[in-house]
């Protein structure tokens, strides 16, 4: 189970004259600083997909890289499994899978390499690493380019090593951020595949989307996010009955409630 | 750590490009430009010494025993003029048009017994910018007609041979200089290989320390590596030895490509110069003139990933790490001066003070209580960028600019 409280980061602004006339129109710009994410909560339990939602800028990115321990939150605080990241950040690592939409392999080494590197990296033994190997091959299809250089790999192949190399160590939250921006069908499909393979072994998802098609495909709940503050949570059903149309009104209605 | 290391090391061996510029350029480019360079001046100093000269000679007539040695002589061709002695432009415009490669003009008064005229000037017009040999192969010809005038001089005053040679020159200095071939050689070439060096190891580490850290955040691998349960210190330390690694190793492959090339294209008298040269340095000096680099390489290694975690693509790193070259140069330059010694203040200043040392163990003559400063501040300058870049490493608004 994955809880967030409350979580709020600001970031100085170096330049403010270097801000876009959008950013400063923005509310959160208070002084030297930008308030990214303000309030965020939400709650995501074992075996269910949330989705997170939000207009560019509302601080979806941020929130997610507080999640996955990269940036620290000012306040506010993140439980997994009753274990506080920011207290121990790298035991909290472990449990964490991560990918995002622009994570990218270090691209002279081979797919199988990749997935090895970061299950050493996670205190892995080799024959484990092997072993976890072998089964998301099978899971992914991955044996017809494992032992190819990622360089020349396509945007599907490197998606779906990505997604190997973020579960290697067989985390107890996998977080998504952006998982499917830019990629083409077929490769969109491998990732929801994979979203639904999570959930029946009951690990929890967190993946911040801009496709409402895909969270009416997989999410048990929703949170919406506007400027850096959670506008909805709650499950798919009752954010349907928002509006009576389609989830874009939903979505709509959401942002202008909150 | 070093998992780290071991997986950067991997990729960099894969890198076609970067092993071509570390390995296979100072293995080959070495030979080609020694080659190349004595094979060229070679060809150049032959073609000027055997080119047959055409020239032209004015005033002939007044030294029939120089004319007829100029006109026996090979590789010269004559041009014929009626240009007068006293109209320099015409001359002057003949070796300009190119007809001719010089003009000799020979005074009226020329006379080939000195003690009736004494001193004869004749005048040689030609260009002398460029590789020509004129003069060169003019003078054989004009300083064996002098000196046969000068003993037959000497001899009609009837002086002795021993004498003859003190009017010549009166006082003569026998020297006899102190310092052996060693810190002769030392002083001369001393300088310039720190010099290279450094220079090396700091373009070995370059294109490895774009790839570690800017190239990590182009690509975005960066952070899926920041949230693996590795510490960041450990992340940079082994970010670190790789850069190092590099530096040290191109700048071994290359001093070596150059000795080993240096010594097999070089003549045979060369040859036992540099091996006795390379023979008075004692394995002490090498090893110590190791030592001090790795200070050296460890303040490049943590300015550059400094450098290239902050940038965001390779281009920006490259375009903060260009101007390195040139502070790095200029503390090397100034221990080339000749006036400046590994004493006082300059046995602290980092840098200067390893390329002063690495000179003096060259030339032998190393005091070796330098030692103590140039390694305590050259440590201690390495262990504080070092420390910098570890914290450079958690602020955030380094990684996710």
């Amino acid at each position: 189970m994955i809880e967030i409280k409350q979580l709020a980061k600001k970031f100085k602004v170096e330049n403010p004259k270097k801000l876009s006339e959008q950013e400063k129109k923005d509310p959160r710009l208070k002084g030297r600083f930008f308030h990214s994410v303000q309030n965020v909560n939400f709650i995501c339990d074992t075996g269910q997909v949330l989705g997170l939602l939000g207009p560019n800028g509302a601080g979806k990115t941020t929130t997610l890289r507080m999640l996955s321990s990269a940036l620290k939150p000012d306040s506010g605080s993140i439980l997994i499994d009753g274990l506080d990241v920011l207290a121990n950040p790298i035991v909290a690592r472990q449990k964490i899978g991560f990918l995002s939409g622009s994570t990218g392999l270090y691209g002279r080494l081979s797919g199988r390499e990749n997935i090895e590197y970061f299950g050493k990296l996670h205190g892995m033994s080799k024959s484990a690493i092997h072993q976890k190997i072998e089964e998301l091959a099978q899971l992914l299809d991955l044996y017809s380019f494992l032992d190819r250089r990622c360089e020349n790999y396509s945007t599907g192949m490197k998606q779906r090593v990505s997604i190997a190399r973020a579960v290697v160590h067989s985390p107890k939250v996998v977080v998504l951020d952006e998982p499917t921006t830019g990629l083409d069908i077929m490769a969109t499909q491998t990732v929801l595949e994979f979203i639904r393979t999570l959930k029946k072994q009951q690990i929890p998802v967190i993946f911040s989307t801009h496709h409402l098609d895909e969270v009416n495909e997989l999410c048990d709940t929703v949170t919406v996010i506007d400027e850096g503050k959670t506008k909805y949570n709650g499950d798919l059903h009752s954010f349907r009955a928002l509006s009576n149309g389609s989830l874009h009104n939903s979505f709509m209605t959401s942002i202008e409630k909150g | 750590m070093w998992l780290v290391f071991q997986k950067e090391i991997k990729e960099l061996l894969r890198d076609r490009k970067t092993l071509f510029f570390m390995v296979a350029l100072p293995l080959l480019l070495f030979p080609l430009i020694f080659g190349g360079v004595a094979y060229f001046s070679g060809k150049a100093i032959e073609k000027a010494q055997t080119r047959v000269l055409t020239y032209a000679v004015i005033g002939d007539e007044y030294a029939p025993t120089l004319s007829a040695k100029i006109t026996a002589q090979d590789g010269l061709k004559r041009y014929v003029t009626k240009i007068q002695s006293d109209n320099v432009s015409a001359i002057t415009n003949l070796v300009k048009s190119e007809k001719v490669d010089f003009v000799l003009v020979i005074p009226n008064t020329f006379n080939d017994d000195i003690l009736k005229i004494g001193q004869n000037k004749l005048t040689l017009y030609l260009n002398d910018a460029g590789l020509n040999m004129v003069q060169r192969r003019l003078n054989k010809i004009i300083d064996n007609l002098a000196e046969s005038n000068r003993d037959k001089a000497f001899i009609s005053l009837g002086i002795a041979e021993e004498i003859q040679q003190g009017l010549l020159e009166p006082i003569v200095i026998d020297k006899i200089s102190t310092a052996d071939k060693r810190e002769d050689l030392g002083e001369k070439i001393g300088g310039l290989i720190p010099y290279m060096i450094f220079i090396l190891c700091l373009q070995g580490a370059m294109l490895p320390a774009t790839d570690i850290g800017a190239g990590e955040k182009e690509r975005g691998t960066l952070e899926t590596l920041l949230i693996s349960p590795i510490s960041r210190n450990q992340l940079v330390l082994g970010k670190f030895f790789t850069i190092a690694f590099a530096g040290v190793t191109s700048a071994m492959v290359t001093v070596g490509s150059l000795f080993v090339w240096g010594v097999l294209l070089s003549q045979g008298m060369a040859i036992e110069l540099i091996t006795e040269f390379m023979g008075a340095i004692s394995v002490l000096d090498f090893v110590l003139m190791f030592a001090m680099l790795i200070p050296v390489v460890a303040i490049f290694s943590a300015v550059l990933l400094s450098m290239s975690i902050y940038a965001k693509s390779f281009k920006e790193a490259q375009g903060y790490m260009t101007p390195l070259v040139f502070i790095v140069i200029i503390p090397v330059i100034l221990a080339m001066l000749p006036g400046i010694k590994l004493e006082g203040i300059y046995a602290w200043v980092p840098l200067m003070n390893v390329a002063l040392a690495i000179k003096e163990l060259i030339k032998g003559t190393m005091d070796y209580m330098a030692l103590i400063p140039i390694f305590l501040s050259t440590t201690a300058i390495a262990g504080l960028l070092l420390t910098f870049c570890i914290y450079w490493f958690n602020r955030e608004k380094v990684l996710f600019r």
